[in-house]
């Protein structure tokens, strides 16, 4: 499996765990699964919302994104283009440095954690990792 | 000697590639249809999940000793629970600009009941004895009244304006048209101290780490909130209450009625 497709099944897993708390704060899911930490205090929190938007649909786009450049890239003509390499990795710069804030304001803030936010902010930690290899590989390739 | 029909960067013949990457390809759907497939079960079952028995923190409302405060019909399909202190400010807020509006429209409408549990916090001074007044003001039927008073005058009477909140509060008792010598009496014996620390114990017990806090349902939410976000909230617990609980409007109606006059 290439690297661009393991960012496609990475950003899968991501829409299901941004999906699962987008449902959650529109109250289609009631009650969200939380074994470790205080889910419902952080996802009630005032920092779940942002300009009118709950946070994880806001993550739900980004992971969206990410599945679409992945699969572009993931074709054959495409699979060594250094523009899409460029776009996901800017991508999830961006995703790891927001992620980075929110686990702040979990920490420090809201002083409550919240599992699924910290499952999504590690995968998005993974996928800037797999990203940079894939733009230094294409780089290297050209 | 070269070959025409070979890959020269790992020397594979075209044909051996093109296959390989369209194994390759086939796998990585499959794992991707799977991966698609498992997220979306999951999601649905969360979804369908039985939420109250699910719950652990914010089961329904089952006063023991810790009763509470309440406000509406009991068996009104929806419980509401406020965790507050009366010193707090945000406590103070969402029961001037929102409560008024809760009351009305979802309380006294028979769409929820409501039952405010003490929760004094250990930094504000007056808070116990704010209880304590609320308390003894229940006996004789003025609990929301006194709840108001409290509320609304919390910037005279709070410990870092006074040291002698009592003065100010038997000035709420005589305003309210209370029977001043059985109120102070109830109040410099703290008669109601046990129920207090009850009440306080049931938001210790449910893990309330802040005031207001709100148990809607089966959802425990942390901080003031607008009266939309609060009714939304009520619909989507409505929307989860068991269809046997039927709403008795008119009771509803008459026992709010008397708690808000």
């Amino acid at each position: 499996m290439s690297r661009r497709q393991t960012l496609a099944l990475l950003a899968v897993v991501g829409i299901c765990i941004a999906l699962y708390l987008t449902l959650y704060k529109i109250g289609v899911i009631g009650i969200l699964s939380c074994s470790v930490g205080s889910c419902e205090t952080v996802n009630s929190s005032r920092w779940s919302m942002l300009l009118g938007l709950p946070i994880a649909a806001w993550g739900l786009g980004a992971y969206v994104a990410l599945l679409l450049l992945a699969m572009i890239g993931s074709g054959e003509e495409r699979e060594s283009s250094v523009p899409i390499a460029r776009m996901i990795v800017a991508l999830a710069t961006w995703s790891v440095l927001f992620s980075a804030w929110l686990t702040y304001l979990e920490l420090f803030v809201i002083h409550a954690i919240c599992i699924w936010c910290l499952s999504s902010a590690a995968l998005w930690v993974l996928i800037f990792v797999l990203s940079v290899a894939d733009l230094r590989a294409v780089s290297r390739a050209q | 000697m070269a070959d025409k029909g070979v890959d020269g960067g790992r020397g594979r013949r075209p044909g051996v590639v093109s296959k390989q990457r369209g194994n390759s390809s086939q796998r990585f759907y499959v794992v991707l249809a799977l991966v698609i497939v498992a997220g979306a079960l999951l999601i649905v079952r969360a979804a369908r999940a039985p939420r109250a028995i699910a719950n652990v923190t914010t089961a329904p409302v089952t006063p023991a000793q810790a009763e509470g405060y309440l406000l509406g019909n009991a068996n009104a399909p929806v419980q509401i629970m406020e965790f507050a202190d009366f010193e707090c400010p945000a406590c103070g807020n969402f029961a001037v600009i929102t409560e008024p509006d809760v009351r009305n429209r979802i309380v006294n409408a028979g769409l929820a009941s409501y039952r405010f549990f003490d929760f004094p916090l250990p930094m504000h001074k007056n808070s116990m004895a704010a209880s304590n007044a609320a308390a003894c003001a229940a006996d004789q039927g003025k609990f929301w009244e006194m709840h108001d008073e409290l509320f609304r005058n919390q910037p005279e009477w709070n410990g870092e304006a006074t040291d002698n909140p009592k003065k100010l509060f038997l000035g709420y008792v005589k305003s309210l048209g209370m029977n001043t010598d059985a109120w102070e009496k109830c109040f410099d014996a703290q008669t109601h101290q046990s129920r207090i620390l009850a009440n306080q114990a049931e938001g210790n017990r449910r893990k309330v780490q802040s005031t207001p806090t709100f148990v809607i349902g089966t959802r425990m939410i942390p901080g003031a909130m607008s009266y939309d976000t609060f009714k939304a909230y009520v619909d989507s617990a409505s929307k989860e209450a068991p269809a046997t609980a039927k709403v008795d409007t008119a009771a509803a109606k008459s026992t709010a009625k008397g708690a808000t006059k």
